[in-house]
């Protein structure tokens, strides 16, 4: 009788044992492939943007320097190298921070916008460059005689690529510090500030900025930043009102950090995550005309905030959110349904001793799993990181890539995947994750038991289309028309 | 035997599920997420009354009401560090003049020695959505009259004309209550000694307090003073 007792009181340690392993597991979520990385010195690094640089097809990690080369890092022979040698690119003597990629003058290829500072605050001493390309030769739009009278001589941090009009010319949000927000277009061959005209150029302390369908069908923006209130600026015909307050994601006394755009319930729209530095991270979903914060307390515990990404990087059909933190661990949580977060321990990627600055994703390789790529800095030199999420072998993709009716890709479209088991948005990335960019592409793993699938389309114009009949394990590329 | 054992393995579980998934209410996060709605002009200077009339008009538990006061300062306006440890100090009682004896969540010292100087406790009961509790708040004579209101306070948060602006700030017998006096009780004197001989409201609160108000550059200045006295 004793020995059945002692026996069944096993079994049930056993049980319980079992249940809290499962619960506590950490298989580990990254490798690190940061050793394919060539010539990978220790650096100051800040933003990371990813666009085709050479029009070849393929897309480079663009990463700024601070007071070293800006690079374009593309995957050739198993390795990611830097293709650009040009001076104008490399701009090793000004200090570079954030970076978007997006094509201003309609003719498919995406300019980069650098946006250096030199100083924290107010006036610096060096402009930002507007990195085009002709005769395959990179310049410098700003050094334009005619362009040189709206030079922005002010820190800034951020940079967003804003297609306000629907009409495929994207204009250049700037988030700057301690001075006016500009927001640059070409108009009549010039680069003009259209910041005023647009109800854009509040004086703040800049930090990130997102853009996309966040109100309208229009390119909403969302700036988060320091000493004063977040922006959330409505489209309305092109001009921009600010609704932060009324939509209750203003967060006057925090100080925005990295920022991204997140179909958070899986219901077909995009939220806001937004995090603070060392506040509380949000993230932010739209209830009766105001955005609840529903992120629960592990996921908004302060931290020292920079990046902020939302992509599934393990294809499980589930996006992780990466939040970078400098000079503290990293962290992943997973959304899973109904917006529950649901956190990821982390070994590789964790850099507990990591100087991270900026963080990217994109399928570098082409083999459908995400890279994700950390530049470090600040008070630090670090050379970058690179990883990818270990998958499972049956795992599933699709990637979409809509271009719009210039050529170039269609930032601040919203790509839904509609199936079974979800109604999932994603933003085709205008700059994101804090001073950063994505690559210009809804990346999808698939759930186990998924199917029936449709992708919606919605144009930078509000206009949708949709594809049927879908082989996975693919990427889509679809032309606006 | 093997029925009790799958019991408490049902038990065990569901606690587990609990532990894993209960949120606690985050009082901190919930102010700084409705500053704005609390201070729309963005000035929160000596303005710990915006702070009490904004919890005590959600419907909270007793709980809640007393978990919130802890994260502002009734002085100065400011948010409190929710790890903020609080002061034991004594306050006068308006209708008694008997020193009763608290606790006082503070952003900093200087407040604590102008909160004992310039305000008085009363007992007020309220009913809360879990029962009618009493306790101790303190507060503030009308200043709505005063000739040298100071300009860095918002006067329309307090007052309408010469009337205490019941709309923005609790009106208690005609004065204005400024916040919480946690776990207050009337003082034995041994409470009186024990404030007395400490470093912040015995040795600097005296010399706080006797210095002529144009001469106190600590805390929130003359700000509160001049609201107070």
């Amino acid at each position: 009788m004793f020995i059945k007792k002692i026996s069944l009181l096993n079994k049930f340690l056993i049980i319980l044992f079992f249940i809290l392993s499962i619960n506590n597991s950490k298989a580990e979520f990254f490798k690190d492939i940061s050793n394919i990385i060539d010539s990978n010195e220790s650096r100051l690094s800040y933003g990371v943007s990813v666009t085709d640089t050479n029009m070849d097809g393929n897309y480079e990690f663009v990463v700024t320097g601070f007071g070293y080369s800006n690079l374009a890092l593309t995957y050739v022979e198993g390795k990611l190298k830097n293709i650009i040698k040009e001076d104008i690119f490399l701009d090793q003597s000004r200090k570079t921070i954030g970076v978007a990629a997006c094509d201003i003058d309609k003719d498919g290829f995406e300019e980069i916008y650098f946006l250096n500072t030199d100083t924290y605050s107010g006036i610096k001493k060096y402009s930002d460059r507007l990195i085009d390309k002709k005769n395959n030769n990179y310049f410098d739009l700003f050094e334009l005689k005619k362009n040189k009278e709206n030079l922005n001589l002010t820190a800034g941090r951020s940079v967003v690529c804003v297609d306000r009009k629907g009409d495929g010319q994207y204009g250049i949000y700037v988030a700057n510090y301690g001075g006016p927000t500009r927001f640059y277009e070409i108009k009549n061959k010039k680069i003009i500030d259209q910041a005023e005209n647009l109800n854009l150029n509040k004086v703040t302390g800049g930090r990130a900025v997102v853009s996309g369908h966040i109100l309208t069908d229009r390119a909403d923006i969302f700036a988060a930043n320091e000493r004063g209130a977040n922006f959330l600026l409505k489209n309305i015909d092109g001009k921009f009102k600010d609704v932060a307050f009324d939509y209750r994601v203003d967060d006057e006394i925090q100080n925005g950090r990295g920022t991204a755009l997140s179909d958070i319930f899986y219901r077909g729209r995009l939220d806001i995550l937004s995090g603070n530095w060392l506040g509380y991270h949000r993230a932010y979903v739209l209830e009766n005309n105001e955005f609840k914060d529903i992120g629960n307390t592990e996921f908004d515990k302060p931290s020292r905030i920079r990046t902020v990404i939302s992509a599934d990087f393990d294809n499980d059909g589930f996006d992780e959110v990466f939040m970078n933190n400098i000079a503290e661990p990293n962290k992943m949580f997973r959304i899973k349904n109904n917006g529950k977060f649901e956190e990821i321990k982390l070994e590789a990627g964790l850099e507990a001793d990591g100087f991270g600055t900026g963080a990217a994703v994109a399928d570098i390789d082409n083999d459908g799993i995400l890279e994700l790529l950390i530049s470090h800095g600040e008070s630090k030199a670090q050379p970058l990181t690179l990883y990818k999420a270990k998958v499972e072998k049956k795992s599933k993709y699709l990637r979409i890539k809509p271009i719009n009716k210039f050529g170039a890709p269609a930032r601040g479209a919203t790509v839904t995947l509609i199936s079974n088991k979800r109604k999932h948005s994603k933003t085709i990335d205008a700059g994101s994750g804090y001073l950063c960019q994505m690559e210009p592409v809804a990346h999808y793993g698939i759930r186990k038991n998924e199917k029936d699938f449709r992708v919606e389309i919605k144009w930078t114009n509000g206009k949708i289309n949709f594809i049927d009949k879908i082989e996975l394990n693919q990427t889509i590329t679809i032309n606006q028309k | 035997m093997k029925n009790n054992l799958f019991k408490y393995f049902l038990i065990l579980a569901f606690l587990f599920q609990i532990d894993t998934f209960a949120e606690e209410r985050n009082y901190h996060k919930e102010l700084i997420t409705d500053w704005s709605r609390i201070f729309p002009d963005k000035n929160r200077n000596a303005a710990g009354p915006k702070f009490f009339k904004y919890i005590i008009d959600k419907k909270i538990t007793y709980k809640d009401f007393i978990e919130f006061n802890k994260l502002y300062c009734a002085v100065s306006g400011s948010l409190i560090d929710p790890r903020s440890d609080s002061e034991f100090l004594f306050v006068k009682e308006s209708k008694t003049n008997n020193k009763i004896c608290g606790n006082y969540y503070r952003c900093c010292v200087p407040c604590s020695c102008d909160v004992m100087k310039y305000s008085e406790v009363q007992k007020m009961r309220y009913e809360f959505t879990d029962g009618l509790q009493e306790f101790y708040v303190i507060t503030i004579k009308n200043p709505c009259n005063k000739s040298d209101f100071p300009n860095r306070v918002n006067k329309d948060y307090f007052c309408e004309g010469k009337n205490i602006n019941s709309k923005q700030v609790y009106n208690l017998n005609n004065r204005i209550v400024i916040g919480l006096l946690h776990n207050g009780r009337s003082c034995k004197n041994s409470d009186i000694d024990l404030v007395k001989s400490h470093q912040v409201t015995g040795e600097y609160c005296e010399l706080r307090n006797n210095t002529p108000l144009e001469q106190l550059d600590a805390g929130m200045g003359d700000i509160f003073i001049k609201l107070a006295r």
